[in-house]
């Protein structure tokens, strides 16, 4: 019998970005935060640099459950941004993450983004909801603004966009339903980049997942889906590749500099608390890494 | 630059920064006036609150309640989720008051930052 609560994250190195090490922060607030086991599921060469770059007992301390896996990976190769004014691009491994049904090693399973930092415990009122499957359907940018037109529909006129940022899902028929549904269209990408017209090389499960609850969902863009929550309405709240992280006060006051999406040179400083955040710009997450792991007394 | 521009354009960033961390504050606030009851979704606020108490008022124990997803939902206990919904109203109003003194009380950007 499987644990019954849990979070997972998926977590391969590349060459210029230690996503195992931003893992075990993000599992440090899932801890402190929503006080569940956390596992990790990462590839034989991140695993090895993970125990010869941090101590067994911080590993131990992070991770409840470790799970090596060896999928082929489809090149994807990212562009990145820290800031408007850098930029560099790395492989992005993500095209087994719909095999999380099959790696998790839990019941009910909150599959976060190593990016996603947990704040608040709001997420943990979806493990009793009703829905089997929960993703965001909307964003907001810290300066609460909404994403640009591309992040929001697939194309102009397209469908709406699912985040697979954050996913919830159970041991339902249904969930494994979508997560079958999710692989045929990662296993057929070109085929629904032809039919859905989205853009960009880059394979995106943010795509797959909005494809397969399209599919789901008798093919109509739906306000409210019978299986698939969108966490009540709530935003997905980034912060962007463009924004920078300038100063930490504890564990959950973050100072970011926020840009102006048109007018990148505009910014203004912006106080999030007690709030859940997914910050896109990794360099700046990794730059803040030190100061919030001694806020951990690690 | 016309030190008159200058002020304006300062105050204007002010403005915009303050105005960006009350709309954080309510969507926090929003998020907390979510109550999960019966497999239904709930929002905590005067509406939800004032027709629950009338029900009971009028010695309904149980009820059939649309929820925030406009599913109806069957609710064995008023009294059970009028308590839940006033929790999660006091708690995010709560929230809401403290933060908002501390912006009230920011006379310029460093204060808003807590710097």
């Amino acid at each position: 019998m499987n644990e019954q609560k849990g979070v997972c994250f998926f977590a391969y190195n590349n060459e210029q970005l230690d996503y195992v090490k931003m893992a075990i922060l993000a599992s440090k607030y899932v801890k402190e935060n929503l006080k569940l086991p956390v596992c990790l599921i990462t590839d034989e060469g991140s695993d090895n640099w993970l125990s010869q770059t941090h101590s067994k007992e911080l590993i131990e301390d992070s991770f409840d459950y470790i799970v090596i896996t060896n999928d082929e990976m489809k090149p994807n190769h990212r562009r990145h941004y820290d800031s408007p004014w850098s930029e560099f691009a790395a492989q992005f491994n993500n095209s087994n993450k719909h095999k999380i049904y099959e790696y998790s090693p839990f019941e009910q399973t909150l599959l976060l983004d190593i990016d996603y930092i947990v704040k608040t415990d709001v997420l943990l009122k979806y493990f009793d909801g009703d829905s089997p499957v929960c993703m965001f359907d909307n964003a907001l940018s810290v300066r609460n603004e909404l994403p640009s037109p591309q992040e929001r529909v697939l194309y102009d006129a397209g469908i709406k966009m699912w985040w697979s940022t954050v996913v919830y899902f159970d041991r339902s028929n249904f969930s494994k339903l979508f997560f079958d549904t999710w692989a045929h269209v990662a296993d057929n990408y070109a085929f629904y980049q032809y039919l859905y017209n989205f853009p960009s090389r880059l394979f995106r499960t943010d795509y797959c997942v909005s494809i397969a609850v399209h599919i789901l969902s008798g093919m109509q863009d739906t306000q409210t889906h019978l299986h698939i929550g969108n966490f009540d309405d709530t935003s997905l709240v980034n912060v962007s590749q463009k924004d920078d992280i300038i100063e930490t006060h504890g564990l959950n006051e973050w100072i970011i500099i926020a840009h102006d999406q048109k007018e990148t040179w505009k910014n203004i400083l912006v106080k999030v608390d007690k709030q859940d955040i997914h910050v896109m710009n990794k360099r700046a997450l990794e730059r803040m890494l030190p100061g919030l792991m001694e806020e951990f007394d690690v | 630059m016309d030190e008159r521009l200058e002020k304006a354009l300062e105050f204007s960033n002010y403005a915009l920064t303050i105005n960006n961390q009350k709309r954080n504050i309510r969507n926090r606030v929003a998020q907390l006036q979510i109550v999960h009851y019966a497999g239904g979704v709930f929002i905590a606020n005067h509406e939800t609150i004032s027709f629950i108490k009338t029900l009971i008022d009028m010695k309904h124990k149980k009820s059939i309640i649309i929820d925030s997803k406009n599913n109806p939902i069957t609710v064995k206990s008023l009294n059970e989720l009028l308590e839940k919904l006033m929790d999660a109203y006091t708690s995010a109003t709560t929230e809401f008051d403290i933060e908002n003194e501390k912006i009230k009380k920011s006379r310029n950007i460093k204060k808003i930052m807590d710097w």
